[in-house]
């Protein structure tokens, strides 16, 4: 492990945030081209050799616990890291270095490009606080910081639907985070701690009824941020009117720190295998919804939003179900989705950089314009409807026997009926956009970039991977499991010495 | 003392009531506010004591520890409200400007008017 790995991985995107406006500056001024984009390339590459370089450690079972300034944890901030933490650190930061790959040549057009890197690298601090704090109210700041710097990307390229989608979005996700600051002010006012472990344990000793109104609120807080059904209004306007690099950023890893918000506090902090089957159902409930829904859309990008509310529906699902397969399932599912997610985001916005539009009506027949990218689509689609040999077929799969054996066999029949639905829509996509008709103006259409092909490959790779050999994302994905399974481990490693 | 928790849940609902029913963006952007000074009101009045003294450790408090500790305020809660008073100006400030964009674009602040986006 690098030294001071922990902290180093927040501080490293915040630092270089806000660099990067300084060295555009220098950029502009030496007339260095790309300074700014190779800068921050490069931030996101050394900030996943950070998390990477703590893997060793955290699977080998150990709960990292990094206390800052030296304050044994009860009373100061502490960073603690196990299995789950690890997971989705590693997923933002491999999602986030390779969108920003994309991002240099997709965004190359806009202009403001310093405000959009340092965004980009705030997020990227933001998602990796969240994901790795061992304090309460340091969540709550950092989910803040994520939150604030997604509302300005939103709207970043300030048109009208960026303004609209990026108000709807700011005034539901506010009141969602002031949903879980009023959790946080009820819980320390029932036992006196922001630490989580120490919630956790004194929690344990506070009647249940008292704890129902906090764990309301911060379900629908964290509800909100990954758009589950019935809080999902934001998420399409949102994913539609964002530039598509930030999309895929949102749907990757924006998403995927949601979902582990959400567990992390009603696994560990209430200890509420209780409310699983709310869980499961509002997870059955979202999946069929953003099923239907993405049926019926014109445009890729709000398909694609749709699916993603559709996709969460499974996770929620297999963490609802609160088995070792099913927790297994929906981790595995976090992070294929993650996956594939981010590629077809991707590949939406190569269309849109190439095009000009992502209006499903206005395009067709673009597969002898754009072979590759017609060929990464189909394995992107294929994957996200659970088709084999793809990943997304090795995680639902998961899934639907963690359904039986956990004697639901009607979550499973409705989760299969559903990835049918997902099949139906994205065939539909696929005919729609890359075979049928070609209007005229579409002729002279050019393939991709390579630097944007480059990383949507890597995943499309990552796809096929997973897929063959699912056993090597089960084996990633345990020690997750293993830690919401065990949240006594995770307290009494945490409070050790105390 | 349960006068301030009866004045911050209603504050809470009222900034609630303004962003449910309200149909103009700068009202919303104040029913934000409104609400989660409430949630600021609730957090300083969990650490509150009648005549208590400030939780800063000086020389003579030495002395008396436990007196000390029996006297004063808890000083968590006041942090958490500095943090989040600053974390909300921000909101508020992204919030008016994101409102001056949308004026500009649909010339009109209602909220209901800005549904473009669906067709």
């Amino acid at each position: 492990m690098i030294p001071h790995a922990p902290i180093l991985a927040i501080l490293l995107p915040l630092f270089a945030a806000f660099l990067t406006p300084v060295v555009g500056i220098l950029s502009r001024r030496r007339d260095i081209k790309r300074a700014r984009e190779w800068f921050a390339i490069a931030a996101v590459l050394v900030e996943l050799l950070v998390v990477a370089s703590m893997l060793p450690t955290v699977w080998g079972g150990q709960v990292l616990v990094y206390k800052l300034g030296g304050w044994q944890p009860p009373w100061g901030i502490n960073l603690a890291i196990d299995g789950l933490n690890l997971l989705v650190a590693l997923i933002v930061a491999g999602i986030g270095a390779l969108v920003m790959i994309y991002s240099f040549v997709y965004m190359e057009r806009d202009t403001g490009l310093d405000q959009y890197y340092t965004l980009y690298l705030l997020i990227l601090a933001g998602m990796m606080g969240v994901a790795l704090t061992g304090d309460i109210f340091n969540l709550y700041v950092f989910f803040e910081i994520m939150c604030i710097s997604s509302y300005a990307l939103v709207a970043f390229r300030r048109k009208w639907q960026s303004i609209e989608a990026s108000i709807k979005y700011m005034i539901v996700s506010s009141l969602g985070t002031s949903f879980i600051l009023l959790g946080i002010a009820l819980l320390y006012g029932l036992a006196g701690s922001l630490n989580i472990a120490d919630l956790a344990q004194k929690l344990g000793q506070v009647s249940p009824s008292a704890v129902i109104v906090p764990l309301a609120l911060f379900v629908t807080g964290f509800g909100i941020k990954i758009a589950m059904v019935p809080l999902h209004m934001w998420m399409p306007d949102a994913y539609q009117a964002a530039p598509s690099a930030v999309a895929a950023l949102f749907s990757g890893a924006t998403a995927t720190v949601g979902i582990y918000a959400m567990v992390r506090v009603v696994y560990i902090l209430f200890g509420a295998f209780a409310i699983g089957t709310m869980l499961a159902t509002l997870g059955l409930l979202t999946m069929v919804l953003g099923a239907l829904m993405a049926l019926a859309q014109r445009d890729l990008k709000r398909l694609l939003a749709y699916s993603g509310i559709s996709q969460i529906g499974y996770i929620l699902l297999g963490i609802g179900l609160g088995t070792v397969l099913g927790i297994q399932g929906g981790l595995f599912h976090l992070f294929n989705n993650a996956i594939y997610k981010t590629m077809l985001f991707m590949i939406a916005g190569a269309i849109v950089y190439r095009v000009g539009t992502s209006d499903m009506d206005q395009l067709g027949g673009l597969w002898k314009n754009m072979p590759v990218t017609g060929t990464l689509f189909a394995v992107g689609a294929l994957a996200i409807s659970g088709v084999p040999p793809f990943n997304g077929f090795a995680s639902k799969w998961t899934i639907y026997v963690a359904g039986i054996e956990a004697g639901q066999p009607v979550f499973t029949i409705i989760a299969l009926i559903t990835s049918a639905l997902t099949l139906a829509y994205f065939l539909k996509a696929l005919n729609s956009i890359f075979l049928g008709q070609r209007p005229k103006h579409l002729s002279d259409v050019k393939e991709t970039p390579l630097p944007m092909l480059f990383p949507i490959m890597l995943l499309a790779v990552l796809c096929v991977v997973f897929g063959v050999l699912p056993q090597l994302g089960i084996d990633l994905v345990r020690p997750a499991q293993e830690a919401v399974m065990n949240s006594s481990g995770y307290i009494s490693e945490v409070l050790r010495g105390v | 003392m349960d006068l301030n928790y009866v004045i911050a849940m209603l504050l809470f609902v009222l900034g609630l009531y303004c962003l449910l029913l309200k149909r103009n963006l700068i009202k919303l952007i104040i029913g934000l506010t409104v609400l989660t000074d409430g949630i600021h009101l609730f957090l300083i009045s969990l650490g509150y004591r009648s005549g208590g003294t400030a939780a800063i450790v000086s020389g003579e408090m030495f002395s008396d520890l436990p007196g000390f500790a029996a006297r004063a305020v808890d000083p968590i809660p006041q942090a958490l409200v500095l943090t989040s008073i600053v974390i909300n100006i921000c909101i508020l400030a992204l919030a008016l400007s994101l409102a001056v964009y949308a004026y500009r674009h649909y010339g009109t602040l209602d909220p209901s008017k800005l549904r473009r986006l669906k067709e």
